[in-house]
């Protein structure tokens, strides 16, 4: 098979990831043990990562694994610690989910038309020197999205306090929440037919 | 290799995500799900970069890296209050939206 | 000439809307003053236009008076005009003066009723209806009158709601009038297409000048005749709903549930003649069709002779005088069915003067036996309603037609106008003499029902009553006695405004037909030894009928009428159930439209409405909802479903080549050009298209431009297929379309 210009070693290196990456992240998805789950996903970001690099995006290679495949995963199996449980039933396949994923085909489908018309059959050129970098990076992060990049920080600060907030332990609001549930139950058994209030148990009756 | 197969990749990766989104019940692997869209994402990205040999691309697939961070960070922090809350993360459980 | 005429009906309308408005709250005193003053005020004005201002105007078409247009539309156009002349003058003042008569006796026989101010509105209404009636200057507005008072009649009849017979009888002359009401609507219509107006004047002058309303309807069939023939006879149908006469007269016996003194104004002075005066106002319609007129004189002699048969055998008083209304009415249109209008008018006149009385007399002799109407039971009340009995007195020598009384004058010139009458020509020239026997077997027959009723009632030493009822007997008081008195005076002396000038050689003396003649034309010349005789003729006639009935009710239930009813039971029964009439009716017309109602109502109600549109909806609804209530559980995987199924539909839909609904196809002899784009504008996506102009695979013409050309080597028909394709999306379509080239 001829990819445009591509070397055989840039092709192997290329399905092989391909696949993998593939592979891994389907596995994500279909695995019932959530720690099996987070492991295929480390799997499927070390692949990407490795993908990113023969893109020549070393920088983003390097921190694909760093905060990803460390950061972001160390995240995942401490909460899967905190509520790690078995699933019964972990697909919930239904009609208009599957339609759903049939109308994401459709559309990707369409994307690769439209996108694979205006690229060329060949693959790029030699890139420049130092492209991807990470002082070729840190000449556009800090030139030209100077902002961007100071508003992500905010972003971030504003996640953790967000998390620790959201996380906390708050007893007025869980009594609330149970309240609003309780009430809730109370309204539908309204609906129903209700036998009423058991009988009190007789005496000497058993 | 060309651009376009890696925006294939990509897309494949992003639907694997969706499908995960869509169809498991256990809110963290729907998490896992949205991680993978945003990495189909950014594969796209950086093929797009390399294609027109722009670093733009690069510094946007550094800044969605940052924003999956943060996604994460809050996803799992409501993940642990509704576990706190309900004693489950399955999604067809969670449907407080409709009241 | 112009006169403020619109203040006639129009203070009793306020009358009647002041009443319903505030009137439940006042005193009795304040509701009769307000009712009894509309209703006098209206009868000054009338007295005022008839007696000083008519006389100036009565040979330009009387007085006349436009309020404003009520609807205009092409051709059409109507005035809500009112015109008062001698015939609407002569109606308007026996409207409101015995109208006025009426509501002061009511006053006294409605004293208890609880609903007294509600009576007085609607007796307000119905003078109101009744003037805007008579004097409506066109068919429209006449029949605003004519539908008004009947529903005034409705109320009235029902006003006792709470039984419901009473309800049933309200709806039965309410029902029956409609079947009329269509006649009159039809005949209105057919005048308005061959005349072009429904202005009376101009329709008068049309039917002068002949022409339009002489063209034959439906030449060759059996109904071929004149349109002044329909027109009049369709008219007529409305005439015998309103004034009760054959086929549609059974709802007058039946309205008798309403309380007396509406009977006496509504169903026998005023609202009843209503068919003879619009007869007699469309006069000049009906002259031009003798086939018309001896249709309307049949059937009004033969009512005059059936209802007055049946009123021989009639047990209830208000029952006999219902009869004999519906009698006295034929006897009218007899009159104005032999061309005599001025008799049929001047019996319209001295009927409402006798029979009001009489009525009113049985209200008050009802008064007196605690309600009840029964005559079997009565007798002997000479001495215990004195003036009631005098009142009564007088008004059964004038209906008699006893000479002197009013009666004797207007009877008399109505069947001696029958015999004398030449409006008739070949083939008709029996309706004038047949119909003056039927009349005179009619007033035979109405002096001794009469009579019978007289002697059954009045005479006699003992009351038939049981004790209580006989301890009770009263005569009424002076606000029933009093109008009474003033009727009486108009029964014996209202004949003398019609005196037979011509006999006596002085005809300025007959008041009535001079002051008619500008409407009605001339009195009819009647020879001298044909009225002579008639005269002696009738009044053998009504001393006959009071002789036998005093032979069989003289003093009580005498000898010859048991025997008589013991002779021929069944036939006595026959007419005590007024020939069956009511039930043939039903058998014949009422069943057969309950079923087809039962019908209408199972398929159209149950089926149509109930089942398909309502419940139908109301399940499209549920199903939708539910549909609805899916898409919205709370969550948000399924949210996310849709939304990717949306934007796959939007991106399916917004990537599809731009194509028409259906290609544009252009023949001429045998090349084509075919358009493929989409609306006038040129497409700035860029297609490919490729023709292919006989469908065999191969395209003709391929290309980025949407239209192509091309010329087929033989006629025939091809299919010409177009095959879009866009690059960018990669999406393609196809369009097929025949064409036929010759």
């Amino acid at each position: 098979m001829n990819a445009g210009g591509a070397t055989a070693v840039d092709q192997v290196v290329f399905w092989v990831l391909a696949v993998l990456t593939t592979f891994f992240a389907g596995f994500t998805i279909t695995r019932r043990n959530p720690v099996t789950a987070v492991m295929s996903l480390v799997a499927t970001f070390f692949c990407l990562a490795g993908i990113y690099a023969s893109l020549s995006a070393h920088f983003l290679a390097v921190i694909q694994v760093l905060v990803y495949a460390g950061a972001i995963m160390v995240l995942f199996i401490f909460v899967i610690m905190i509520l790690n449980r078995e699933e019964v039933a972990p697909f919930s396949i239904r009609p208009l989910r599957v339609l759903g994923v049939l109308g994401g085909v459709y559309l990707l489908t369409k994307l690769v038309d439209v996108v694979g018309v205006g690229l060329p059959e060949a693959a790029p050129g030699v890139t420049p020197d130092g492209f991807g970098t990470v002082a070729a990076i840190g000449e556009v992060l800090f030139r030209d999205f100077l902002f961007p990049f100071e508003a992500i920080s905010v972003l971030l600060l504003v996640a953790i306090v967000g998390g620790v907030v959201v996380s906390r332990s708050h007893q007025k609001e869980v009594a609330a929440v149970e309240a609003a549930d309780y009430r809730h139950q109370i309204e539908e058994l309204a609906h129903h037919d209700y036998p009423g209030e058991p009988e009190a148990p007789t005496p000497g009756h058993h | 290799m060309p651009t376009t197969y890696y925006i294939v990749l990509s897309f494949v990766l992003f639907l694997i995500g969706t499908a995960g989104v869509l169809v498991r019940r256990n809110a963290l692997i729907a998490l896992m799900g949205i991680e993978l869209q945003l990495n189909g994402g950014n594969l796209a990205m950086l093929a797009f970069s390399r294609e027109l040999g722009d670093l733009k691309g690069h510094v946007f697939a550094f800044f969605i890296i940052a924003l999956a961070a943060a996604e994460a960070a809050v996803g799992l922090a409501i993940l642990v209050a509704l576990f706190r809350g309900r004693q489950t993360v399955n999604l067809d459980e969670a449907t407080l939206l409709k009241r | 000439m112009t006169f403020n005429l619109r203040l006639i009906p129009l203070l009793p309308f306020l009358g009647a809307a002041i009443l319903m408005l505030f009137g439940r709250k006042w005193k009795r005193d304040t509701v009769l003053l307000v009712a009894a003053g509309a209703i006098a005020g209206s009868c000054l004005v009338a007295v005022d236009a008839f007696f000083t201002a008519l006389p100036a105007a009565a040979s330009k078409g009387g007085l006349h008076d436009v309020v404003g247009t009520w609807m205009a539309a092409g051709s059409l156009k109507i005035d809500l005009a009112l015109r008062l002349d001698a015939l609407s003058g002569l109606l308007c003042l026996i409207i409101t003066f015995i109208g006025f008569l009426i509501h002061i006796y009511s006053s006294g026989y409605m004293e208890h009723d609880p609903d007294y101010p509600r009576f007085f509105a609607y007796l307000n209404l119905f003078c109101g209806a009744m003037l805007v009636l008579v004097l409506g200057d066109s068919l429209p507005v006449m029949f605003i009158g004519w539908e008004g008072v009947g529903l005034c009649s409705y109320l009235l009849i029902g006003f006792w709601y709470s039984s419901s017979a009473n309800a049933d009888a309200g709806k039965k002359a309410f029902i029956t009038n409609r079947i009329g009401d269509l006649g009159f609507l039809i005949g209105m219509f057919l005048l308005y297409q061959f005349t072009g107006s429904l202005n009376i004047p101009e329709i008068t002058a049309a039917a002068s000048g002949g022409g339009a309303l002489m063209q034959t309807l439906f030449p060759g069939t059996i109904f071929a005749a004149p349109v002044a023939f329909w027109a009049a006879l369709f008219l007529f149908i409305g005439a015998t709903g309103k004034s009760a006469q054959i086929p549609l007269y059974v709802w007058l016996p039946d309205a008798m549930a309403g309380p007396t003194p509406v009977s006496a104004l509504i169903h026998a002075a005023t609202m009843v003649t209503a068919g003879v005066y619009m007869v007699a106002r469309m006069h000049a319609l009906y002259l031009l069709t003798p086939g018309a007129m001896a249709i309307v004189a049949c059937v009004g002699a033969l009512t005059a002779l059936f209802a007055a048969i049946i009123g021989f055998a009639q047990n209830d008083f208000k029952k006999v005088l219902a009869y004999s209304t519906i009698s006295q009415l034929g006897f009218m249109f007899a009159g104005v069915g032999t061309a005599n209008f001025g008799a049929g008018v001047f019996h319209l006149f001295t009927h409402a003067f006798f029979k009001a009385g009489l009525f009113l007399c049985a209200g008050s002799v009802m008064h007196a036996m605690g309600g009840s109407g029964d005559i079997t039971i009565m007798g002997g009340l000479r001495k215990k309603l004195p003036f009631t009995h005098g009142v009564f007195l007088v008004c059964w020598l004038a209906i008699c037609g006893v000479p002197f009384f009013s009666g004797f004058f207007s009877k008399d010139s109505i069947i001696s106008g029958a015999f004398g009458t030449e409006i008739f020509g070949e083939g008709l020239l029996w309706v004038g003499k047949a119909v003056g026997v039927v009349l005179m077997l009619a007033a035979l027959g109405t002096a001794f029902y009469m009579s019978r009723l007289y002697f059954l009632v009045f005479t006699g030493s003992e009351t038939r009553a049981s004790d209580e009822i006989k301890h009770h007997i009263h005569e009424s008081p002076g606000a029933m006695v009093g109008p009474l008195v003033v009727l009486a005076v108009g029964a014996a002396l209202g004949g003398f405004i019609g005196l037979p000038g011509g006999l006596l050689d002085h005809p300025e003396w007959n008041l009535l037909a001079d002051r008619l003649a500008p409407v009605l034309g001339p009195e009819m010349e009647v020879s001298r030894s044909i009225e002579l005789g008639f005269m002696v003729a009738s009044v053998v006639l009504a001393l006959g009928g009071i002789g036998l009935a005093y032979l069989f009710y003289g003093g009580g239930y005498r000898e010859p009428s048991r025997k008589f009813a013991a002779a021929a039971p069944r036939f006595v029964r026959l007419v005590q159930d007024k020939f069956r009439i009511d039930e043939l009716y039903g058998l014949l017309i009422i069943r057969p439209i309950k079923r087809l109602a039962k019908g209408v109502f199972f398929v159209v109600d149950r089926i149509l409405i109930d089942k398909i549109l309502v419940e139908g909806s109301g399940a499209i609804v549920g199903v939708l909802a539910r549909m609805a209530r899916a898409v919205q559980g709370g969550d948000v995987q399924r949210y996310m479903a849709v939304f990717a199924i949306g934007a796959a539909g939007i991106v399916y839909l917004a990537t599809r080549p731009s194509v028409p609904d259906v290609l544009k196809v252009t023949v001429s002899g045998l090349s084509v050009d075919v358009d493929a784009r989409r609306g006038s504008k040129p497409a700035s996506r860029v297609q490919d298209y490729s023709f292919d102009f006989d469908d065999d695979g191969k395209p003709e013409v391929t290309g980025a431009a949407p239209a192509a050309h091309h010329a087929y080597p033989r006629a025939g028909t091809y299919t010409v297929r177009v095959q879009v394709k866009d690059p960018n999306w990669g999406t393609s379509t196809s369009l097929k379309q025949k064409v036929e080239v010759r």
